[in-house]
């Protein structure tokens, strides 16, 4: 049966959201959803394991992990999420994350220790996902921004709704296996392979000047001299087996 | 569901295009479903949740303290119910008051104790009988209104003297019968669209018992 129409027109660059109150409320977060929940759902079809994090409301990431270990819909499949939390989350994710993995942090735009996080997050080679309310964080603080602007959004049930939708979003993606099958890397187009540069975190020292450091693609041995002693801990730009800067961790 | 609109369903599918543009789509059309939800529930419920602010403001301003628990996303609601009245955020209008609240579902030893000696049954309940007093508040939360620890632990609060409120969707489920001081039914079907009603109700009774009990002395 068709549903209604669809309150999407294009516009410049991209859809633009019309009509319904839904939308309306919604804003471009309709969107951001959508890209969400396709690259979730590519990571999971990969094997990937969505972690969940909310240092302030500990409440929301538990919702997140639940709705997807155990949904509400009969028949639809567990899919690994787990809320973390503990006084050092960075030393728990970096022991249990894997590359390709996925981390969906709920926190406001101003908490400076999840911006850290997902940031070396993303040098470990997760997917990163700041979920919240209010003023927004900086672009690019995170693959995937998924935000309300009202901040009492946090407690209203509007952000309820975006993580509930982010879930019902990713399971219909699961209708379109064509679709989730990561494309194989070749020399000429993969980002991770070509002439750009990657991010990095010292895992330990090596001899002067060099250092092992962890990287979407494990690990690896990187030459320090251009960014000067470093530190285990440290999240260096890497290119072409050389660190040539430091990025605050 | 979407079949009609993607005739090309299959292994071969390589535009995501239409896929991501049906995704927003249907975002749009949750949203609208639960925005209707919230205000005819509103419209439905909110003389019965400005009583139950009197009723809560009172047993506050006696010293009562608010106990909620429910299950898996529920509890998760309970919680957040407990961190709104025990730290509420800040806004324009000033700090809020912070009232005495705590989840039932926050500690993992009490939980498993329970449930590994006594049966999941009696999870709360069994909480309900080592914390309560006779001034406290005891709000469960529950999509069905049929959450059988949940039931057990308001019939538990009910018969010490304290004050006993259900959040419950459906129909109400058990709940509705279950002779609660307050039942507050969230009328769907729908579990993902009665928790976010819920949520929404659970913020406007936090302001309501706010705008009852007044600042901090």
């Amino acid at each position: 049966m068709p549903g209604p129409p669809t309150p999407w027109r294009t516009r410049g660059r991209g859809l633009v959201c019309t009509g319904t109150e839904g939308a309306q409320r919604l804003g471009t977060l309709g969107l951001d959803l959508a890209a969400a929940a396709f690259a979730l759902a590519r990571r999971f079809a990969a094997g990937a394991t969505l972690w969940c994090w909310s240092p302030e409301w500990p409440h929301h990431a538990q919702h997140i992990a639940v709705e997807f270990v155990h949904p509400v819909i009969v028949g639809k499949r567990a899919l690994p999420a787990e809320a973390v939390e503990g006084a050092d989350v960075t030393a728990v994710l970096r022991s249990l994350a894997v590359p390709g993995d996925v981390l969906a942090a709920v926190a406001p735009a101003s908490d400076g220790h999840v911006a850290s996080l997902l940031r070396r997050a993303s040098a470990w080679g997760v997917t990163t996902m700041w979920v919240g309310a209010g003023r927004r964080p900086a672009t690019g603080a995170a693959d995937h921004v998924l935000w309300l602007d009202a901040p009492e959004a946090a407690w209203s049930g509007d952000l309820v709704l975006a993580y509930h939708v982010l879930w019902e979003l990713t399971h219909v993606c699961f209708e379109h296996p064509g679709l989730l099958r990561e494309e194989a890397c070749t020399d000429e187009v993969c980002i991770t392979c070509s002439d750009q540069a990657r991010l990095g975190e010292v895992i330990s020292l090596e001899d002067a000047g060099l250092a092992t450091v962890r990287t979407a693609s494990g690990a690896e041995s990187v030459e320090t001299t251009l960014v000067g002693p470093v530190q285990a801990g440290d999240l260096l730009l890497l290119h072409a087996g050389t660190a040539i800067g430091r990025v605050d961790g | 569901m979407t079949d009609f609109l993607y005739p090309f369903i299959d292994a071969d599918e390589r535009d995501a295009g239409p896929l991501l543009e049906d995704l927003a789509a249907s975002a749009a059309a949750k949203a609208s479903d639960t925005l209707s939800l919230r205000a005819a529930t509103r419209a439905s419920v909110g003389a019965s949740l400005r009583r139950l602010a009197d009723d809560m403001a009172d047993r506050f301003t006696a010293g009562g303290r608010l106990l909620t628990f429910g299950n898996g996303g529920s509890a998760t609601d309970a919680a957040s119910a407990a961190a709104l009245f025990r730290a509420p955020p800040g806004d324009d209008a000033g700090p809020s008051r912070p009232l005495p609240a705590r989840s039932l579902v926050a500690d993992e030893a009490v939980l498993t104790a329970l449930a590994n000696d006594v049966g999941f049954e009696l999870v709360f309940s069994r909480q309900v009988i080592a914390h309560g007093r006779a001034t406290d508040i005891a709000l469960g939360v529950s999509t069905s209104g049929n959450s059988a620890n949940v039931v057990r632990a308001l019939a538990e609060a009910r018969s010490r003297g304290m004050l006993t409120v259900g959040f419950a969707g459906y129909d109400g489920g058990e709940m509705a019968g279950a002779g609660l001081h307050h039942c507050i039914v969230v009328p769907s079907s729908s579990v993902h669209r009665i928790q976010e009603t819920q949520a929404a109700l659970l913020y406007d009774l936090w302001q309501e018992v706010q705008a009852r009990v007044g600042q901090a002395a």
